[in-house]
């Protein structure tokens, strides 16, 4: 019991990084109908900045509390991928509008490219360390009903709820404020919010920023478990299952979805590795999806597809 | 209680005066007015209207719906002496045109737009009618009519009177007697002109406070004030027991909101006619169906339970641990969220009545924990005649007689009432009061029924309405129209029915279908229509209705005194009877006469043994403009049983 | 009942719209008063929607002006259009079907909501004090519409005649000196159509708003309108009243040779 536990919350807790990364995939395919191949390249990016800027602001500006650095880095990065969202919006998406999906979808695949270069060029191309102070040490629970308790790394848990704090912190903001009603009327019809004095613009920016931020809090998460390097962009592929699962237009699906996997993954690798042999954790994902594309391909919560004739 | 309407509502504002006595949802948020609040309110609309030249016993119409202003209105119109008419707001202009001249009416106070176009059209007839106040400005800011002015003016104006003089009002409250004329409500009346029932503070609020008694009210009580004003029911509940208990009544956003406004508040004592439950059932049942199947299938095992376990539990009964742990799991997850749903997570006490209400619909909400009871009385009454006790609540009978009432059954089975809530009489109708008042005080109900071995009064039908079956098998033999058609009405798919058989050789029904009802049948066996008249008319629906007759064939031929009622034949009526074509009352209730006379060829095609028969009839829109229905209904045979002879 | 009808608010002179080489508009002029309910007619295929697409700043005419309050309009996108203070209905709903009724109509609020992204997103006081101000506005909106049953509704499973109220609900949650009703009433029964005008009406009255609409059914239209523009294959047939329009030979003949 201890033992599936232990797999239970280690699968939750890496679902919720998932369903991280595939929140940023979903705002924008919401937001601008652009399936954003560059977000891995944007969790790549976003990491790489906030790695060196904790290095080197502390030696720019003489500082020696370690939290101050790290504030500033993450606020320093923030607006890195602002000033990006605004590039990309400024030279990219406001000339392919009303564009095929194809169209779109090359672009950003570019804009990967551009990126991947662009961060290796201005921050290096090592692998970098992210150390904003997060335990590794591992802890027992619940030691008092089963016996030896419950393994779980200190890591895993403050990741885990980071992750859920900016999702609940980002549904807000979409419920409740009235630029977060207007991203979603922007989602919903992006013509009629038009006409009625929504700026596409200014929220195309805004969405490719949230979407840069949840890119920088992933990169972040990983980065500090496992160094700042190429794989990273990676991360994004292990996204795509997500969002396939729980639907490409479905804000609780990617989170669903992402805690699905998680938790798959885990409980498959645990109880079924023995008999194939290992290594489920990496494909089990896919073959999921493949299912879900097979069965219903528009995922848990996406809209049905009904072709009219 | 030797008081009036005014003085409770000062006693109430004196002694606890921020108390919430009246909210009103309004954009979106539930306002409330404090009992000082209202105190205040009732005086500048006092001092208004006296203003405006209202004179002590003269009679003012008020039309419109549960409004806080409209209820300050009427409570201010008996401050001065003068007499509030509740008039039904859905009313045509021509059914208005009777009241207004039979009370020699100069004062309307009204709600709205569509109120002051009704006033309007019906001061061509009623030149007497020169002041008309209205609530909402809405729409009539460009009006430039004599004698139309917006109640807020009037506030304004009565307030600035009532700083002037300060007296004014309760001296004018003072001068008001209980035994003085409190208000009048028009009954609609199956045939003839409407009769106006002239009730005095002391039997409305001797009766309020009868029923007040009964179930315990406080002044913690909430109800929501939804059915029309002008209804004695709504009236005695939220207006006349109001002030007596001092409780708070709330009034809806709109009449499309009443069931979200109803879950908001969680009223605490609540009154509706059977068919609002009837409603709030048929649309739970909907839900369920389209439901998942494990949903479906939770709901209807728990329903089991409650079946078997919940009336036994409301009854006080003792119940065997088993069943009340199933039933306390079922109330966890199925009868308390969906009393939620309805609104009645709070409700205490809730009464039906006006009709007959199903056995079926009458169990399913004891079952699930909500103490609805049943109550006989009428307008003449003041309502509380006889009432069910929380532990003895039956479907087929109306409950024991409450303080201060006594009841006889005449010779020829009619109820008579003795109590002290009986009208003064029908206004300027003394040949009408006397056939229903006798000199040594005993009211004639025009019910048939008796007294059972539990003391509790059972309902049969009218008494001019019990005929005799002539001639054919069951010559002789009893026949009660209202006990047959309600018996067929508990149905859900039934929404409608009238029957004939007196002075005949057997009995005939038509039929209208519940369109929610049946239209949701009809998809979910994939079978299509183009609209009401289609749907009535397939030959499958025609086959649902007949299982529906044979049941109550059955269920007839088990009754010794009504086995001759049972319904041979029956057709399926292709329009809505409603009451603005005038087949049905205001309340609701069949025209049986005149639907006689307008569907002629139908009744006949019925008793000549057609098969099918042709039927033209115009029918009314609601702007008034009318046009003409016309189609071929099918008229169909049911099996009838031979009566079970009682045994014993 | 009278009414106030003011200066010419905004003036159409000399528009000519073409697409290729088909003319859609030809040299149409008209002028709209403040508080006016002034009404564009037409067969389909007139150009109605055209006219309005010039007005509403979504087409670019080639020839001729429209003149708002004074100001020209040149080369003005519909956002532009919609911040001078002209709003407009859809014939074909463009709601945002996935949001309740509360969010599309304070969707229409956008335009004045000054505070900006970070006060919203931190919840900081004046945020949420115009967050209020907005919902309040709003709420009188519903309730003049109507349509307090459906306020946390979808509008995807609204009916079709409450969904052309929350569009029009949308539009007058801009507070727009002129709006624009592209066939409010299309595809509705009767019985919706008379509530149609009389929310027209009710807009016009209370709010004090210029109203143009277009309408290929001549009968709903007249009763509503102060004055009428006719338009027939592009070109401007009749411009006055209702009355003077029903006696315009070139109307009649108009619309009878279209009523096949």
């Amino acid at each position: 019991m201890a033992f599936f536990l232990e797999a239970l919350l280690g699968g939750l807790m890496a679902g919720m990084l998932y369903a991280l990364v595939a929140l940023g995939f979903v705002l924008i395919y919401k937001a601008s109908g652009v399936f954003n191949f560059a977000q891995g390249a944007m969790v790549l990016f976003a990491a790489l900045a906030m790695a060196r800027f904790s290095e080197w602001i502390p030696g720019w500006l003489g500082l020696e509390d370690k939290f101050l650095g790290n504030l500033l880095a993450f606020a320093l990065s923030a607006s890195v991928m602002f000033v990006l969202a605004w590039l990309i919006e400024r030279l990219v998406l406001r000339h392919l509008v009303n564009q095929e999906g194809v169209t779109l979808l090359m672009a950003t695949l570019g804009i990967t490219y551009f990126l991947d270069g662009l961060g290796q060029t201005i921050f290096g191309s090592d692998i970098y360390k992210i150390d904003v102070g997060m335990p590794k040490d591992p802890v027992f629970l619940l030691d008092s009903i089963f016996p030896g308790g419950v393994l779980v790394n200190l890591e895993d848990v403050y990741a885990a709820c980071i992750a859920a704090l900016l999702v609940v912190v980002l549904s807000l903001f979409f419920q409740k404020t009235s630029t977060g009603r207007a991203l979603r009327a922007v989602a919903d019809d992006h013509q009629a919010a038009q006409s009625i004095g929504i700026p596409l613009n200014r929220i195309w920016v805004i969405v490719w920023f949230v979407a840069g931020i949840t890119a920088l809090v992933a990169g972040i998460i990983w980065g500090s478990k496992m160094g700042v390097q190429f794989s990273l962009t990676t991360v994004a592929l292990r996204a795509l299952p997500v969002i396939i699962l729980g639907g490409l237009t479905s804000v609780p699906g990617a989170i669903i979805g992402g805690l699905i996997i998680g938790v798959g993954e885990k409980l498959s690798e645990v109880y079924l590795g023995p008999y194939v042999g290992g290594g489920i954790e990496i494909w089990f994902a896919y073959v999921l999806a493949l299912v879900f594309l097979l069965f219903r391909p528009q995922g848990l919560f996406g809209e049905k597809i009904i072709d009219r004739v | 209680m030797q008081t009036t309407f005014p003085r409770l509502m000062l006693t109430h504002a004196a002694e606890r005066p921020t108390a919430p006595a009246l909210r009103e949802k309004e954009y979106g948020i539930w306002q409330t007015t404090t009992w000082s609040d209202l105190a205040r309110l009732v005086q500048s609309v006092a001092c208004g209207l006296h203003q405006a030249g209202l004179q002590r016993g003269e009679h003012l119409i008020v039309v419109g719906s549960n409004r806080p202003r409209l209820y300050a209105t009427m409570l201010a119109a008996q401050s001065l002496g003068a007499i509030p008419v509740p008039l039904y707001q859905d009313a045509a202009a021509a059914e208005c045109v009777f009241p207004i001249t039979n009370a020699e009416v100069r004062f309307a106070v009204v709600e709205d737009q569509e109120q002051v176009d009704k006033m309007l059209e019906v001061r061509e007839q009623c030149p007497q009618l020169t002041h008309i106040f209205y609530d909402d400005p809405r729409g009539l800011r460009k009006y430039i009519e004599d004698g139309l002015g917006s109640l807020e003016e009037l506030i304004a104006a009565g307030g600035v009177f009532a700083q002037q003089h300060p007296q004014f009002f309760s001296e004018e409250v003072a001068k008001a007697q209980y035994t003085d004329v409190a208000a009048m409500f028009f009954t609609s009346g199956t045939t003839g002109n409407p009769k106006g029932v002239v009730h005095t503070h002391s039997s409305l609020i001797d009766r309020a406070d009868a029923g007040a008694e009964f179930d315990k009210l406080t002044s913690a009580e909430d109800v929501l004030a939804y059915m029309p004003p002008a209804w004695i029911g709504q009236n005695i509940f939220s207006y006349a027991q109001w002030l007596v208990c001092g409780y708070v009544v709330n009034c809806p956003e709109s009449a499309a909101t009443v069931t979200i406004d109803l879950k908001e508040i969680g009223p605490t004592y609540y009154f509706a006619p059977p068919r609002v439950f009837e409603g709030m059932l048929t649309s739970v049942m909907i839900r369920m169906e389209d439901a998942g199947s494990f949903k479906r299938k939770l709901f209807h095992y728990f329903m089991g339970v409650a079946k078997k376990v919940g009336p036994a539990l409301m009854d006080g009964q003792s119940v065997g641990l088993k069943d009340r742990l199933s039933y306390a799991l079922g109330n966890l997850m199925v009868y308390g969220p969906l009393r939620n749903n309805m609104g009645f997570s709070r409700v205490r006490v809730a009464y039906t009545a006006g009709e007959a209400i199903g056995p079926d619909l009458f169990t399913f909400f004891r079952s699930i924990g909500v103490n609805i009871k049943q109550l006989y009385g009428s307008t003449e009454t003041a309502v509380f005649v006889c009432l069910q006790p929380d532990n003895e609540a039956r479907a087929d009978t109306v409950g024991v007689p409450c303080k201060g009432v006594e009841i006889k059954v005449a010779d020829n089975g009619e109820i008579m009432v003795k109590s002290p809530g009986l009208l003064k009489g029908y206004y300027k109708n003394q040949k009408a009061t006397d056939e229903v008042l006798t000199a040594d005080g005993w009211y004639h109900t025009s019910d048939a029924g008796f007294i059972d071995s539990h003391g509790h009064l059972k309902i049969i039908d009218r008494v001019k309405d019990v005929g005799r079956i002539q001639g054919g098998a069951n010559d002789g033999a009893m026949f009660a129209p209202k006990y047959v058609e309600n018996k067929l009405k508990f149905f859900p798919h039934i929404k409608e029915v009238v029957a004939y058989g007196d002075q005949r050789e057997k009995v005939c029904v038509m039929i209208n279908i519940d369109f929610d009802a049946v239209g949701n049948w009809a998809e979910r066996r994939n079978l299509p229509y183009a609209g009401y008249t289609d749907l009535a008319q397939k030959p499958e629906v025609y086959q649902l209705v007949k299982e529906c007759v044979e049941k109550v064939n059955a269920d007839l031929a088990e009754d010794s005194m009504l086995a001759g009622s049972q319904v041979s034949r029956f057709l399926i009526l292709h329009k809505e009877l409603d009451a603005d074509d005038g087949e049905l009352t205001r309340t609701n209730k069949v025209r049986r006469g005149f639907i006689a006379d307008k569907y002629k060829p139908l009744v006949d095609g019925l008793y000549e043994g057609r098969t099918e028969q042709f039927i033209e009839t115009v029918v009314k829109f609601e702007d008034g403009r009318t046009g003409s229905v016309s189609a071929t209904l099918k008229i169909s045979d049911a099996k009838t049983f031979t009566p079970v002879k009682a045994a014993a | 009942m009278t009414k106030k009808i003011g200066d010419v608010i905004l003036d159409v002179s000399n528009i000519s719209l073409r697409f290729g080489g088909v003319k859609a508009l030809t040299d149409i002029s008209f002028n709209v008063r403040e508080h006016e309910v002034r009404a564009i007619i037409g067969p389909n295929g007139a150009g109605k929607s055209s006219m309005l697409n010039c007005i509403n700043g979504v087409y670019q005419p080639q020839e001729g002006s429209i003149t708002f309050r004074g100001q020209k309009f040149d080369h003005m996108n519909s956002r532009q259009v919609a911040e001078m203070g002209i709003a407009r209905t859809f014939q074909n709903l463009a709601l945002f079907k996935g949001m309740s009724v509360i969010d599309n109509i304070m969707t229409g609020r956008n335009l004045r909501i000054k505070s900006n992204l970070f006060m919203q997103a931190l919840r900081l006081g004046p945020a949420q004090r115009e967050e209020e101000e907005h919902r309040e506005f709003v709420e009188h909106i519903i309730d003049f519409l109507e349509i307090q049953a459906f306020r946390k509704t979808p509008v995807g499973q609204l009916p079709y005649g409450l969904q052309k109220r929350v569009d029009l609900g949308r539009a007058l949650a801009m507070e727009p000196q002129v709006l624009l009703l592209d066939e409010p009433m299309a595809g509705m029964n009767m019985e919706e159509k008379q509530d149609m005008c009389r929310f027209i009406l009710d807009v016009n009255d209370e709010f004090g708003s210029t109203i143009v609409l277009i309408e290929h059914d001549m009968g709903v239209v007249m009763d509503i309108s102060d004055r009428v523009v006719v338009l027939d294959y592009g070109k401007k047939i009749g411009d006055g009243t209702p009355e003077e329009v029903r006696n315009n030979e070139e109307v009649i003949s108009a619309y009878l040779g279209t009523s096949h």
